[in-house]
């Protein structure tokens, strides 16, 4: 079962990925490094940014890796990497 | 010209001068020295031996100038009144024509003064270069008439109140980055009548900064950003205790520092930084509200607070520097680390006055373009945490420029991909313009700055594009080598110039159009001009704007 997820790009990932929120269809129970690997695949210059950004799902951090997630259609997977500026 | 002199005071003028007709009679020492002289030669000597005439004679005293009169050259009648004016900058009117010029130079130097600082408390805020112990802020039990009056506003709030305020008074923060953020900040921690606050910066006040560091201003160019802020927040509230650090933040120095006050404010520029003030937090157990702002965005989240992650928490690794936007390169819009700062002011405040923070496990995201705020959960500290967890690593500061791979400052560092023989000078380049040698010039910065300034003969391919081969960009370039060779010998590896603000991503795409050179592309010299469009503003073409 898939479903279509909300993706966010903050910061330098919305540079990489030239985009700033797309909705993209994952499986529905999936990992969450699988649910990275499954972004990364459609941005690959994302990838740079692993161990660099924090995953939120529905406003929650997830630490990627093999915690498994239920995703509902709509949610909003935000791709958050820190800025330093100030 | 003695109107209302009195017959005693003629006589005593008349033995004054005799007496320096004898003096001068000995000769016994020289009237005009050599260092007078000296000065006299010089423009300001000048404009003050002149001020010094105009002021005699606006009192009808230009006579007693003779006495230096001969051999220095001086005129007696100095020069007229309108063109010294004029020289000095100073427009007359009704009123400054009542008085000697000196009065309106002496007015200027009052009004300069009291823009400067503002109260009626003429001290200046002392800068410190090294961090020196500072006395224990005393704690107040009860409020003044006259502080109850100036916070009456927020006493009455039941949040805050009478304990509130107190708790205010006996607090200290330290800010780190005296810059976008940390204006804001300190403005309101300063207007709310926090005790003590430690101003930290390395840098001056330059125009560029006054768009988002709204404390300093127009006339503070020059000075340590830490001495205008606390400047301007001195007329703003002049009972608060203002430390001016006119220093990096260094592992060497930051336990000493921090260990000094009871919250830290994150405000800082640059990743190295960040991780320092962090595990400095860390090791000192002091509460760390962290904020940042670039371009569009901002975020804010109050690390180690009561069990809260902090930030090797959340990011364990640096990015790599490469990744790493400033704002110099990205941009940012003066209201977003304005909004940030402020809000980071509501933290510190809270904690300060007892009421705790609701950024402890969660991070504020600002996104200014949709004018959205997003809460992100966060984990809960890091067990294996390298700073903070159950077996900490990390137990004294490290060199952090070397772990992040950058340096603590957002100044865009240079970069030295290519050889000497790779890159051209801007004078190099602008005699290939007026010699007319036919080439490219391919400025590769983003189409915003472009739009700011540009060489009229470039052609435009970012970066960006260059990296990613972009097909449509490759074709554009390589009809632009056609049409370069038709003039040219066909064999020849035609001349690109690569150009860009500084010379530091023009020689990466020098480096992938050498690679392109005779496959995707036509063959090609490519090289780059060193220091770039800043370059050429500042050696060729003073005109050319600075961005």
């Amino acid at each position: 079962m898939s479903c279509e997820v909300l993706v966010l790009y903050f910061a330098k990932s919305a540079e990489l990925a030239d985009v700033r929120s797309e909705h993209i269809s994952v499986a529905q129970r999936t990992t969450s490094e699988q649910l990275w690997e499954e972004i990364v695949s459609r941005h690959p210059r994302l990838a740079a940014l692993r161990n660099h950004v924090l995953l939120a799902v529905r406003q929650e951090y997830i630490a990627i890796g093999d915690q498994l997630l239920l995703l509902q259609p709509g949610d909003e997977v935000a791709i958050i990497p820190p800025i330093s500026g100030g | 010209m003695f109107a209302a002199v009195d017959t005693k005071h003629q006589d005593l003028l008349i033995q004054n001068l005799e007496n320096i007709l004898n003096k001068i009679k000995q000769n016994k020492t020289p009237l005009i020295n050599e260092s007078f002289q000296q000065f006299l030669n010089t423009k300001n000597g000048y404009l003050v031996s002149s001020l010094v005439s105009e002021f005699l004679e606006f009192f009808s005293l230009g006579f007693t100038l003779a006495v230096f009169q001969p051999g220095t050259g001086t005129q007696v009648h100095g020069p007229d009144r309108g063109n010294l004016a004029q020289d000095l900058g100073i427009v007359e009117n009704e009123n400054t024509r009542d008085g000697p010029l000196l009065l309106e130079v002496m007015k200027r130097c009052q009004n300069s003064n009291s823009r400067e600082d503002g109260s009626s408390d003429s001290s200046l805020p002392v800068l410190h270069n090294l961090v020196t112990e500072l006395p224990l802020l005393e704690a107040k039990t009860s409020l003044s008439n006259e502080a109850i009056l100036r916070y009456s506003r927020q006493l009455v709030l039941p949040e805050l109140g009478v304990k509130g305020q107190l708790n205010l008074s006996k607090s200290s923060v330290l800010i780190v980055g005296c810059g976008g953020l940390g204006c804001p900040l300190a403005q309101y921690l300063a207007a709310a009548g926090i005790g003590r606050l430690g101003l930290l910066d390395y840098d001056v006040v330059e125009i560029n900064n006054l768009h988002r560091q709204v404390l300093h201003g127009e006339n503070r160019q020059g000075i340590p950003k830490s001495l205008s802020a606390a400047t301007a927040l001195k007329q703003l509230n002049s009972g608060v205790e203002y430390i001016c650090y006119n220093l990096i933040l260094t592992p060497k120095i930051a336990l000493e520092l921090i260990q000094q006050y009871d919250i830290i404010a994150d405000c800082s520029d640059n990743v190295p930084t960040r991780y320092l003030v962090n595990d400095a937090c860390v090791l000192t157990g002091k509460p760390l509200v962290s904020a940042s702002a670039l371009r569009m965005e901002g975020q804010l989240t109050v690390y180690n607070y009561h069990g809260s992650p902090c930030y090797r928490c959340l990011f364990p690794v640096p990015p790599p520097a490469e990744t790493v936007t400033n704002c110099s390169d990205g941009g940012v819009l003066g209201v977003v680390p304005g909004i940030m700062g402020c809000l980071q002011a509501l933290e510190v405040l809270k904690i300060a006055s007892g009421l705790g923070t609701s950024f402890g496990q969660f991070m504020l995201m600002f996104d200014a373009l949709e004018g959205r705020f997003r809460n992100i959960r966060l984990r809960p500290k890091n067990q294996n945490c390298a700073v903070c967890g159950a077996n900490p690593t990390i137990r004294v500061l490290q060199d952090y420029e070397a772990f992040c791979g950058s340096s603590a400052s957002d100044k865009c560092r240079t970069l030295h991909l290519l050889s000497k023989e790779e890159r051209i000078s801007a004078q190099e380049y602008k005699k290939i313009l007026d010699e007319q040698v036919p080439h490219l010039l391919v400025d590769v910065r983003p189409p915003v700055e472009v739009d700011i300034c540009h060489l009229p003969h470039s052609i435009y391919i970012t970066l960006d594009k260059l990296e990613r081969k972009n097909l449509d960009c490759l074709n554009h370039l390589n009809r632009k080598l056609l049409e370069g060779k038709q003039i040219t010998d066909e064999e020849m590896s035609f001349p690109v110039y690569v150009i860009c603000k500084l010379g530091n991503d023009s020689q990466k795409a020098v480096k992938i159009l050498q690679e392109l050179s005779g496959k995707e592309l036509g063959v090609l010299l490519a090289k780059d001009i060193t220091g770039g469009l800043m370059a050429w503003s500042n050696k060729v073409d003073p005109t050319f704007p600075q961005y």
